[in-house]
């Protein structure tokens, strides 16, 4: 298969990473498809409906977590986490139709109280529409999943 | 003895502690926490984990009790023993892992191999030892607890069976218990999808004590009510009937049974969910307790209550906390699932997303209040922190000593009522 990653997905993940990096929440809302899963599990073979998850948001969770950053009084991220993400190895590990499956390596450097490190990996699913690229699901699996996290109310 | 322990000894807990306030360096002092740590965990009641973790023989996990590691274990013989995290021959931790099942635990050092009821099983080439070694090896099992209590699924341990009967410890704590699993048709619940891990800069103390802070949402959470849904009651209101209870031995809780019953409405404490969403649980639950008693329990809802020193019955989650140093600790949260609960398992556990845990709309700004209140204590004036509110309010029920300001600082001194008892080996005078 090829694993190679169309330029212009590629500068979406792009795209969304600095969003996420600049807390832009609008624009990092109007990524997302109506059938969206933003998700962070606790374990790599996590599954949702038996295991907890720091975060398993659909659609409208989403605009909830993003409305609550934005009354500025979301004391966790007031001010805003100042954050540089970088992306590497990414491939397409399978389509399904429109949606093409994408993991990526990832570091995060999360500054607030602090300078913390965040990596993983990112499994996204991207859908090709008629109105252009939209994201459908994102998973964050973080390498200490399973051992205590800080605070993750920014957009990982 | 080392130098800290020294200064620790020349602490005078007692004089810390005042009926209406605290001074900050128990919330600081190294030395403190490490008395903490001999007096409050591990010469004491704790909770553990909960039998559901580990239905099955030779089930385990791996927890601490203080900062000893221990193994809380489901034997062949189906006992719940909570051993000592070591091997006997050279002090090897025996297991790494979370949780697991296994017949032995194997060290994987030397070989020495443990029944998963702490016996000591297999000695490599044990001619290599002399008789007298063969004559103590009923003695080289691993250690355990000396106590290990069961109630309502809840498995609590005394490390070194000092800390009195269990029924002492547990207390007036029965009755939340009690009225959690009077949510099940079957009178049980079950923690089976896991556990979060919140890592916080905070105090472990100041973490309980904002467990059950009753004046602080409107404040620190704001921004959940102002942008996605107002609070399940009005706490700006006067005439708010949530009480602040102090349960004796340092259990405390946030009572808004009350409340609801005052609006007679059913879920106020769940979003309000209507019964149609979740009809096969109500029918269950009517066909297990009647009709009347179903709604019942539907109005009054689960417990708001600490359980000392560890364990917060959340309303649909538990949480516990493990004090990591004096400045750190874990929150472990973790949904429940009500046995016979059906449609409102599912929803307990997106609930436990969107409230709790280090990205929860909820505690996440929890921690950083903990997190700012721990860096707050790092100026030293003045030098108390402040408890004082609700004493006028206080009634002697049978319940315990009850606020029906739920503004109450009655939690938090009901804590320190206790550590102060604890740490000074003096019971207060009533
Ligand atoms: S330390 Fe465990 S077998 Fe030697
Ligand atoms: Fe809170």
């Amino acid at each position: 298969m090829n694993t190679h990653v169309p330029d212009d997905i590629a500068a979406f993940l792009f795209l969304e990473a600095r969003y996420a990096d600049e807390s832009r929440y609008d624009d990092w809302e109007s990524l997302w498809a109506d059938d969206a899963i933003y998700w962070l599990p606790t374990k790599d073979d996590a599954d949702p409906s038996v295991d907890v998850s720091y975060i398993y948001d659909n659609r409208s969770r989403i605009h909830s977590r993003l409305a609550q950053l934005k009354t500025g009084r979301r004391y966790s991220q007031s001010p805003p986490s100042k954050m540089r993400r970088m992306l590497s190895n990414l491939e397409v590990l399978s389509e399904q139709g429109d949606d093409i499956n994408i993991g990526a390596n990832f570091v995060l450097y999360e500054h607030r109280n602090g300078t913390h490190v965040w990596a993983g990996r990112y499994l996204y699913t991207v859908r090709r529409t008629s109105a252009g690229l939209q994201l459908v699901k994102k998973t964050a699996l973080l390498v200490n999943n399973e051992d205590a996290i800080r605070t993750v109310a920014f957009i990982i | 003895m080392t130098a800290q322990m020294d200064r620790a000894a020349s602490v005078d807990i007692a004089s810390l502690i005042q009926h209406d306030r605290i001074h900050g360096s128990l919330y600081t002092d190294p030395a403190i926490f490490d008395l903490e740590m001999t007096a409050l965990f591990e010469n004491a009641w704790v909770f553990v984990g909960h039998d559901s973790e580990i239905p099955e023989k030779g089930d385990y996990l791996t927890r601490r009790i203080g900062r000893q590691p221990v193994i809380v274990a489901r034997g062949k013989d189906e006992k719940v023993r909570v051993l000592l995290n070591r091997c006997t021959h050279r002090a090897n931790m025996l297991c790494r892992a979370d949780s697991g099942n296994a017949a032995l635990f194997r060290c994987p050092y030397h070989g020495w191999t443990y029944a998963n009821d702490g016996r000591l099983q297999g000695v490599p080439f044990r001619e290599g030892y002399d008789q007298e070694m063969a004559e103590m090896r009923s003695e080289l099992g691993m250690a355990q607890a000396h106590q290990v209590e069961i109630y309502g699924g809840f498995i609590f341990a005394n490390l070194y069976g000092n800390a009195g009967s269990f029924d002492e410890y547990i207390g007036r704590a029965k009755g939340p218990i009690d009225r959690l699993l009077s949510l099940s048709p079957e009178g049980r619940i079950e923690l089976r999808g896991g556990w979060m891990k919140h890592k916080t800069v905070a105090n472990w103390k100041i973490v309980n004590e904002s467990q059950v802070d009753g004046y602080h949402p409107l404040f620190t959470h704001e921004s959940v009510y102002k942008a996605i849904m107002p609070a399940k009651v009005d706490y700006a209101s006067d005439e708010l009937l949530v009480a602040t209870r102090d349960l004796g031995g340092g259990h405390n809780e946030v009572d808004y049974s009350r409340e609801y019953q005052s609006q007679d409405a059913e879920f106020i404490w769940f979003k309000r969910t209507p019964r149609e969403k979740m009809a096969k649980y109500v029918a269950a639950m009517e066909a297990s307790v009647g009709a009347d008693e179903t709604h019942k329990r539907f109005v009054d809802g689960p417990p708001h209550t600490f359980i000392w020193p560890n364990l917060f019955l959340a309303e649909m989650h538990v949480i516990m906390v493990e004090p990591v140093a004096a400045n750190e600790s874990i929150q472990y949260t973790a949904p429940i699932h009500i046995a016979g609960g059906e449609e409102i398992n599912a929803r307990i556990l997106r609930n436990a997303e969107g409230a709790m845990g280090p990205a929860g709309f909820l505690i996440a700004d929890d921690g950083e209040m903990g997190e700012r209140n721990q860096a707050g204590l790092t100026a030293k004036m003045p030098e108390w922190a402040l408890l004082s509110r609700g004493f006028s309010s206080e009634v002697q029920e049978d319940k315990g000593l009850t606020s029906y300001d739920r503004t109450s600082e009655t939690t938090q001194r009901a804590m320190w009522v206790h550590y102060k008892e604890l740490m000074t080996g003096k019971q207060a005078s009533a």
